[in-house]
């Protein structure tokens, strides 16, 4: 089920009273279990088995990788949980991409090949949890951590629901030791969990759903060229749509395990005041861009090796980033820019010796604003469902378009040009401050009226309920 | 070690009074909403105008999967739609139909679905509304992909969906048409750029809602000219040129004439109608799909019974105060009309009208 939806209110209602009945601990997390594989259930209950399988072969893979006397059987047991792990997105995800790939392959060969139909429904979230179960066997198997010694605990991890379908990825040593103790939120979290979340439903139904996506949708679902404005605007209106849909997910889930009680890790940063791209995706996506880092990225080598090392691990960790977005090459391109700007970056620090942030207000600004912009050239691929599409919007961008057509109306140019005003400038005001502490500064009856603001927004406001972008990946 | 930023998670509390401020916010929240739901009802909206969404539809369409088979069943256009009482239907016939129309939304991939992926074998009524049967267009995004949807629908959005129905009949300011943001794009005051259509053109609201879909011409379209002013405006332009090629047409034709064949095939019955509209409106359809290249072909392949407003004089001075559908007055009789007519005309009709008083 979708966090805006009347289905969650009354499923999260249920679950929350649930959870402050004086049970056992052994219960209540029976009952938070049950819990996240009926939300996961809400969507289509079959696919409810491949949580299982996913938990049941991580579980015994992990303790065999311990146990194993031999580096042989470690290896095995690591090759089954990645091959069964990556099978599942291989098979769900990527199945028809590999086909039509392999066709187009053997086709320019001269072999008619036609694949047969791929009616594969993607499940919901796979991309989020396959990565955690398989961190949880990494770590086992490169001598991180131990096994642990509850299935109970390891399957509330794999599958707790506020982070199941989209994030936070989260890792075994950040949430199972919170499973060990009763943990019972007190009267401030639970509020401040409700304020997360009200704010997070904010960000989704408000600005993404209400605000942006109309825009982005009228100028990339455009099939004609359009104009220097309109595909900046719509391009703009995607990264705030994106942004405010992604970390508005993030934080509802955040909140929602607030309220039970456990805390999750952030995972935005208020990421269109990064000055760079290495400072980007300290931003963006966090818990994404941690687990390139410890399981591929470094794996590969990391920075260890000669320069141009570096610079082929950075590449390669940033194409399988993007890849791992969706089946498309579209995405694959979206992760390889990003690779090049970071090796750019490297590059360039490297030889100017600048680290840190620039000096001067305005240096720093200018800097953000140009990796701003260029983020936003990223957004193209990845918003874009062709290639011909997104060459479309980036000749407009460029002011290169033949016989552009208008798509904007004029309405929805003021409201993207405010809304991403809006958010650009709270990135930057907000770059070195943390919500929290900002809360904490109000004055109570600013936080309510703000809560109610945004409340009021989110009810009058209603929408239909659309999905999240991410639980596509 | 580097790797590890996997320690366990804490969350700093802002220290704030939390109680305090959340009293604050539910207080204002409470009138707020409360103050909304009062303008709304100034308005005209009515608790029980129930949203006509996927899932709503869904519902009725899976009346026709389980056990609905044989009934009677309405495709089409917003037309049909808003032109049929189902209490009308079910008191001349003792047959009360599935109503399966929707706005905007061209009939034909819902006719072939019906004749394809389903054992129907019931009367099936397709409602032509010219414009949108003759052409390729598959209707407004909103309804796109229906013809799927409604197996495919998942539990969560089906228990959502009986939520909502709760809420929606005890608040009225729940209603697709006049959500914040939807208001705010249309009052904006700004000059559309040329070329561009914006919120200001979109369709604003012309129906109300309730269960089986019965729908019905929003009062307030009767008798605000403003509201029914923009609507009519909303139907143009009116070019008033020749579109339909003959060779579309015929293509169009075939193709329907395979799917009312298969469902006759099962014991089933298809029959058209041709649902008044009227002014400029009236004039484009006729010059664009004009019915010696449309509705008469239609009839004659298919060898299906139709009724066209245009040949019945009590169905020609019914009130159509937008140009596109009938006043909810002019609906009751409309419907007494044509089911008269499918009942005498329409051998399949006779045969299941049991019980039902006499039209």
């Amino acid at each position: 089920m979708v966090f805006n939806s009347l289905t969650f209110i009354v499923f999260f209602a249920l679950l929350l009273l649930l959870h402050r009945l004086p049970l056992p601990w052994t219960a209540k997390k029976v009952n938070l279990l049950l819990a996240s594989y009926v939300f996961y259930a809400a969507w289509n209950p079959p696919f409810v088995l491949l949580l299982w399988i996913s938990t049941a072969i991580d579980w015994t893979a992990a303790r065999r990788v311990y146990e194993a006397r031999s580096v042989r059987a470690r290896r095995g047991w690591l090759v089954v949980s990645l091959a069964v792990n990556l099978g599942f997105l291989a098979f769900f995800k990527y199945g028809e991409f590999l086909l039509r790939n392999w066709q187009a392959l053997v086709s320019s060969f001269g072999v008619e090949y036609v694949p047969p139909a791929w009616n594969i429904i993607l499940p919901v979230g796979i991309s989020f949890y396959t990565f955690q179960t398989m961190a949880y066997t990494l770590d086992v198997y490169l001598g991180r951590s131990k096994p642990l010694d509850s299935l109970l605990d390891f399957s509330l991890f794999v599958t707790f629901f506020p982070q199941l379908v989209a994030g936070p990825i989260v890792r075994p040593g950040q949430l199972v030791p919170q499973f060990a103790r009763p943990v019972q939120a007190t009267r401030d979290q639970l509020l401040w969990g409700l304020a997360l979340m009200t704010l997070g439903l904010f960000m989704k139904v408000v600005i993404a759903d209400s605000g942006l996506a109309a825009s982005a949708d009228a100028v990339f679902g455009s099939d004609k060229p359009v104009g220097f404005a309109d595909a900046w605007l719509g391009t703009l209106a995607f990264s705030g749509q994106i942004f405010c849909d992604f970390a508005g997910y993030s934080t509802i889930a955040i909140g929602a395990a607030l309220c039970l009680g456990f805390a999750l890790p952030d995972n935005f940063r208020m990421p269109y005041a990064a000055i760079g791209f290495s400072d980007f995706w300290r931003r963006w996506h966090i818990s994404l861009s941690t687990w390139l880092r410890d399981y591929l990225y470094i794996p590969l080598g990391g920075n260890r090796g000669s320069e141009a090392r570096t610079y082929v691990n950075l590449m390669l960790t940033m194409l399988l980033g993007g890849l791992w977005h969706g089946a498309s090459w579209t995405f694959v391109v979206w992760g390889g820019l990003h690779g090049f700007y970071l090796a750019s970056e490297r590059w360039i620090r490297g030889r100017t010796g600048v680290h840190g942030d620039p000096a001067g207000a305005w240096n720093r600004i200018a800097l953000a604003l140009t990796t701003y912009l260029l983020v936003n050239v990223t957004w193209v691929f990845f918003r874009a469902e062709t290639f011909e599409g997104a060459a479309r919007i980036l000749a407009g961008m460029a002011g290169l378009a033949a016989e552009p057509v208008a798509v904007l109306p004029t309405v929805f140019m003021v409201k993207v040009a405010v809304i991403v005003t809006g958010i650009v400038a709270t990135h930057w005001l907000m770059r070195k401050r943390s919500l929290d502490a900002v809360v904490a500064r109000a004055p109570w009856w600013l936080t309510g009226l703000v809560l109610a603001a945004m409340l009021f927004a989110v009810i009058t406001t209603q929408g239909s309920g659309e999905a999240f972008i991410y639980f596509q990946f | 070690m580097e790797l590890h930023a996997d320690e366990v998670t804490r969350r700093a509390i802002p220290a704030t009074r939390w109680g305090t401020a959340w009293w604050l916010a539910v207080a204002v929240v409470i009138a707020g909403i409360g103050a909304w739901e009062w303008k709304m009802r100034s308005l005209g909206l009515r608790a029980g105008d129930l949203d006509d969404s996927k899932s709503h539809w869904a519902v009725e369409r899976r009346k026709v999967a389980t056990g609905g088979h044989d009934g009677v069943v309405i495709i089409g256009s917003s037309r049909i739609l808003f032109d049929t009482s189902l209490d009308v239907w079910q008191e001349l016939t003792g047959l009360r139909p599935i109503q399966l129309a929707l706005p905007g939304t061209n009939p034909r991939p819902h006719l072939k679905d019906l004749a394809e992926n389903s054992d129907f074998a019931g009367l099936l009524l397709v409602g032509v509304a010219p414009d949108i049967f003759f052409t390729d267009w598959p209707g407004i995004p909103v309804f796109a992909g229906l013809v799927d949807f409604w197996h495919e629908e998942t539990p969560s959005s089906r228990f959502g969906h009986r939520l909502g129905l709760l809420l929606q009949r005890r608040l009225a300011f729940i209603e697709d048409d006049y959500r914040l943001g939807t208001l705010i794009d249309r009052a904006a005051p700004f000059e559309d750029r040329e070329g561009v259509r914006g919120p200001i053109r979109d369709v604003w609201k012309i129906f109300e809602n309730g269960d089986d879909r019965q729908t019905t011409l929003w009062r307030r379209i009767e008798t605000d000219e403003r509201l029914r002013d923009h609507a009519r405006w909303v139907w143009g332009p009116f070019s008033g040129e020749p579109r339909i090629e003959d060779a579309d047409a015929a293509r169009i034709i075939a193709e329907t004439k395979r799917h009312v064949d298969l469902i006759r095939a099962r014991g089933g019955e298809v029959v058209f109608i041709r649902a008044p509209s009227a002014g400029l409106y009236l004039e484009s359809e006729n010059q664009g799909q004009p019915r010696a290249r449309t509705w008469d072909p239609l009839l004659a392949e298919t060898a299906a019974y139709g009724i066209h407003f245009e040949d019945h004089e009590s169905m020609r001075n019914l009130t159509v105060p937008e140009w596109s559908h009938l006043s909810a007055e002019s609906q009751r009789v409309f419907t007494r009309e044509y089911v008269r007519l499918l009942v005498d005309n329409v051998p399949w009709l006779g045969r299941r009208r049991d019980g039902a008083s006499e039209p």
